[in-house]
């Protein structure tokens, strides 16, 4: 097996595609509205859901009458806690044992939670059911302070506390290097609520055919095998006989892999003699019920600081509010930080206290980046107070911090290395762009005139190709992520690559595309990407993780090298040579240096399928190969958490100028500047998307987005009107700049990246409201800094 | 139950009668009842724009306006706007700009720009920005979509 690790070493002598700013596959069926999302698919006899939840964050369920309910024309089935009870097991969760059935069987645990589904003739119908289903409820006292979940009366039976997980890692000699640091600064800070919100919320279409008990389920899926897997089990279905399609859905940002709806439709669908059920979830049930909660964190930091800047140890104390159950992979995004804990810098030692507590809110589900995006604003911010602590230039002491280029791959603390890169690099580049003197003398003259300028200036690193091993603290088994591919040539030459997932819109079909329209020597239009469903697909992931660009990579170059193999053996016997003496190049099977000796790929193949006198003696005549891509050298985690997990490592600086209004507390973002090095850019306008996407996204975590509970547990913000995503006015247009240190262990050099600007920005925008604020002898430790906030900040 | 009504609707210049029940929304309409599903509902409580349809050449929110309303009226969706399946100027710039990425948002930027342009075809970047700020895209960061309308300007002014 050969996977090229530079794009020169594929079989072209003209690079065409890879690595250009190609147009998108995907894009004319967006643009023309012709893409098949969830809301789209229709089938013969479909009926709609529409789930009856919560208003309690706390009670027991007293009873339930879906009698009127029933009795309504068009309603065609009602299932319940007794049926989920009767039928289904609890939904899995990480740690194993803080979940729930798919609908409450004898209390809920936060407002949202689904109570009771209908299935009815359309969503009209279905919805007017619901009023007319009564459920008494006995209230029980809501568990909503983080701080105090720990003390308060468990909302689970089962368990003794609300305490999920606590443990401390411990990484080196931690309390030596804080004994002998010249100076030890500690901070709090606190991060609300917020979370993914694709424009597109959730949604599935169930199948459960009461005949041979399979199920189908067809939705917006992130990972085909992940649902098949959770839904299945669940539904106490054998894995083979849950089939999950993938529509191409409307963003995910990690929010797409939750079974519950699947489980809900497919009930219903069963109890309706096997009719399809489809359920669309709404903005407010997504809300307040769905996949779009994320990180809602306390943390105490210390940093170990020698005189000269050096920082020689670090502390983190995290207490993180998991929401009413561990369904959500909240825990895993807890886990998330070991892969890159200590940031760009080489700092030795370091120690993760980790406290995961339940109560009466939302579960918390995966959002972009999962945990780093909290992480690396504490950790920055730490680095500046150091910096104002010595009255060192915040650039200046991350240069001396950095893990120097030449040191790589470098293993942290942690127990994760990185591969390659060059922080130096990224910061000279910003500081360029910036014309960081000029930045500084800006604000000095802003401040002459009362007015507060701030400057951030902020290093972190992307974990990219994630990988299960990561979260080995928190309960999860595996080593290795596979993702395959299997890559086909026509009789008629063109191309046709199967994979494991559908479109989400970080442009993976255009890659492939491009990679196998170089190594074949064919137009982009010649290939077609197919995805396959769950059970047809060649074991795969899908995206996540900052992984399937690299995966997917390896996936189809690795299948192109079989497939090139079988390719030289048949043209080795119609050029009667010996299959050594030949190589692929330019989409031709050839002898080097021998003009004319050569025929078309697409000649080669098309003798495989209609000529089998000219095959060699048995030969496999298929043109066609698989090959399953997992991350080399991954390492099975200690009993501190410490694996080779992920498998790059990307990196950025960005270098952000915001103004804060001593009067109305609002900030304004001025200026930004953004160096970034994902390795070979695959695709640099996709890459450059992706990048922009995160910042918006970044605004939004450190400026407006935030999930409010009162004490009562009830959502304040169950609306677009109440929680804020970014418009055009709040999200700053940057300058980039792509610095490019392949990596030495990936396909093409690739790292992974499409996380990184939300795992930058808001460390970013709040260490330049803080340089802002500086004067004024405020610190903004909470997240997001809303005007509000701000402003008691400013008005004590 | 109030008694459905007849409506008669003009979408991308074919002309429909239906009977619907007063309180469908006009997205559910043209996305369920006549099979033009490229207007996409992203919130159904106006704020998030993926639904923006033209309506007698207004952009107006698909889902908190109902199907009634649009009776007698002409109304344009994304599907109205290639030919033959050949992008139009804008939606060749977005193409070029990557003004998209899960596309989900896409046909209500469409919408939108469509109107600016048809009132105003050569709009400052504060018009711009006024149009453009009551439409929600999680994916791109608003830079690309930004180019893609700059060239959309150019592309139709060259047209």
């Amino acid at each position: 097996m050969r996977i090229p690790n530079k794009i020169e070493d594929l079989p072209t002598s003209t690079n065409r595609f890879i690595g250009k700013e190609v147009e998108r596959v995907e894009d004319r069926q967006l643009l023309t509205g012709r893409t098949e999302f969830i809301d789209n698919v229709s089938l013969p006899g479909m009926l709609h859901c529409a789930i009856l939840r919560s208003p309690n964050a706390h009670a027991r369920i007293v009873s339930i009458d879906t009698a009127a309910a029933e009795a309504m024309p068009g309603v065609v089935a009602i299932v319940t806690g007794k049926d989920a009870l009767e039928l289904t097991l609890p939904m899995q969760t990480v740690p194993e044992g803080w979940g729930t059935h798919c609908l409450a069987t004898d209390r809920v645990r936060y407002v949202g939670e689904p109570v009771v589904a209908v299935a009815a003739t359309s969503r009209y119908v279905a919805e007017d059911a619901l009023e007319e289903i009564v459920v008494e409820y006995d209230p029980l006292p809501p568990v909503v302070d983080t701080e105090k979940a720990a003390e308060s009366a468990p909302i689970y039976d089962e368990h003794e506390s609300n305490v999920v997980f606590q443990r401390t890692f411990t990484w080196g000699e931690v309390d030596a290097a804080f004994a002998s640091a010249d100076h030890v600064l500690t901070e709090k800070f606190r991060w609300h609520r917020l979370g993914a919100n694709p424009l597109e919320c959730n949604g599935v279409v169930s199948e459960w055919d009461p005949a041979d008990g399979t199920v189908t389920a067809r939705g917006s899926f992130q990972s085909q095998v992940n649902m098949g897997l959770l839904s299945a089990g669940a539904l106490q279905v054998p894995s083979n006989k849950m089939r999950i399609i993938s529509q191409p859905h409307g963003g995910s940002f990690g929010g797409k892999g939750g079974p519950r709806g699947t489980i809900i439709t497919a009930l219903l669908s069963r109890k309706a003699g096997g009719r399809p059920v489809k359920w669309i979830e709404d903005r407010m049930e997504y809300l307040a019920g769905g996949a779009g909660q994320s990180w809602d964190r306390y943390y105490e930091v210390s940093l170990a600081l020698q005189k000269d800047g050096t920082i020689s140890g670090l502390r983190v104390k995290l207490l993180d509010d998991l929401g009413a159950s561990a369904e959500g992979f909240g825990a895993v995004s807890a886990a998330k930080p070991l892969a890159a804990f200590t940031g760009p810098y080489k700092i030795p030692v370091a120690e993760y206290d980790l406290t995961l507590v339940a109560t009466n809110k939302l579960p918390q589900s995966p959002y972009r980046g999962m945990g780093p995006p909290p992480h690396n604003w504490v950790l920055e911010q730490m680095v500046d107070l150091a910096a104002n602590h010595l009255d060192l230039d915040p650039g200046e002491i991350r240069r001396r911090n950095f893990i120097p280029k030449d040191a790589f791959p470098y293993t942290i603390p942690s127990g994760n290395d990185y591969d390659s890169g060059d922080y130096e690099a990224a910061l000279d580049a910003v500081l360029e762009m910036g014309d960081y003197a000029s930045l500084r003398a800006e604000q000095e003259e802003a401040r002459k005139q009362g007015r507060y300028l701030g400057i951030g200036l902020v290093n972190t690193i992307e974990p990219g190709v994630f990988d299960w091993n990561a979260y080995a603290i928190v309960g999860s088994q595996q080593t290795g992520v596979p993702e395959g591919a299997t890559v086909g040539i026509d009789i008629m030459g063109k191309i046709v690559a199967k994979v494991g997932f559908s479109l989400e819109g970080q442009g993976q079909y255009t890659v492939i595309s491009q990679v196998l329209a170089d190594y074949f020597g064919v137009e982009m239009s010649d290939v077609r990407v197919v995805p396959q469903d769950s059970l047809s697909a060649p074991p795969h992931f899908g995206p996540g993780g900052s992984r399937l660009g690299v995966a997917i990579t390896g996936a189809v170059l690795g299948a192109a090298d079989i497939l090139r193999e079988k390719l030289i053996r048949v043209g080795a016997n119609l050029m009667q040579t010996q299959p050594e003496t030949l190589e692929l190049g330019d989409g031709m099977i050839r002898i080097p240096g021998v003009a004319e000796a050569q025929i078309p790929v697409a000649q080669v193949a098309a003798t495989m399928l209609a000529r089998s006198d000219l095959l060699p003696e048995g030969m496999d005549p298929n043109p066609e190969a698989t090959y399953v891509w997992t991350a080399p050298g991954r390492t099975p985690a200690d009993e501190q958490g410490r694996a080779k997990s992920y498998l790059t490592a990307a990196n950025a600086c960005h270098l952000v100028l915001v103004e804060v209004d001593r009067d109305t507390a609002e900030v304004k973002i001025l200026k930004y500047f953004i160096a970034d090095d994902c390795g070979t850019r695959l695709n640099p306008a996709t890459c450059e998307g992706m990048t922009q996407g995160g910042v918006a996204q970044g605004v939004g975590a450190a400026l407006l987005e935030e999930y409010v509970y009162d004490d009562d547990g009830q959502l304040l913000t169950s609306t677009f009107m109440d929680y804020l995503m970014p418009t055009i006015y709040e999200v700053p247009m940057t300058d980039k700049k792509a610095l490019v240190t392949p990596s030495p262990f990936t396909p093409l050099g690739a790292k992974g990246m499409g996380e990184g600007a939300l795992h930058t920005t808001p460390a970013a925008v709040m260490c330049a409201i803080n340089d802002a604020l500086r004067p004024l002898a405020v610190k903004a430790h909470e997240v997001p800094a809303s005007p509000k906030r701000l402003w008691a900040l400013l008005n004590p | 139950m109030p008694t459905p009504r007849q409506i008669q609707v003009t979408v991308n210049g074919r002309r429909y009668e239906s009977t619907v029940e007063p309180r469908l929304t006009l997205a559910d309409y043209l996305r369920h009842e006549i099979s033009l599903p490229g207007t996409h509902v992203g919130c159904e409580h106006g704020v998030c724009g993926a639904c923006t349809v033209l309506w007698n050449g207004r952009a107006v929110r698909s889902c908190i306006m109902l199907a009634v309303q649009a009776d007698g009226s002409e109304i344009t969706t994304v599907e109205g706007l290639a030919t033959d399946g050949a992008l139009n100027p804008i939606q060749q710039a977005f193409l070029e700009e990557h003004g998209l990425q899960c596309g989900f948002c896409t046909p209500g930027f469409l919408m939108t720009v469509t109107e600016m342009l048809e009132h105003n075809p050569n709009p400052s970047d504060e018009e711009i920005y006024d149009y453009l700020g009551g439409q929600i895209c999680r994916c791109t960061g608003y830079q690309s979509i930004l180019a893609a309308v700059r060239s959309a300007i150019q592309k139709k002014a060259s047209a």
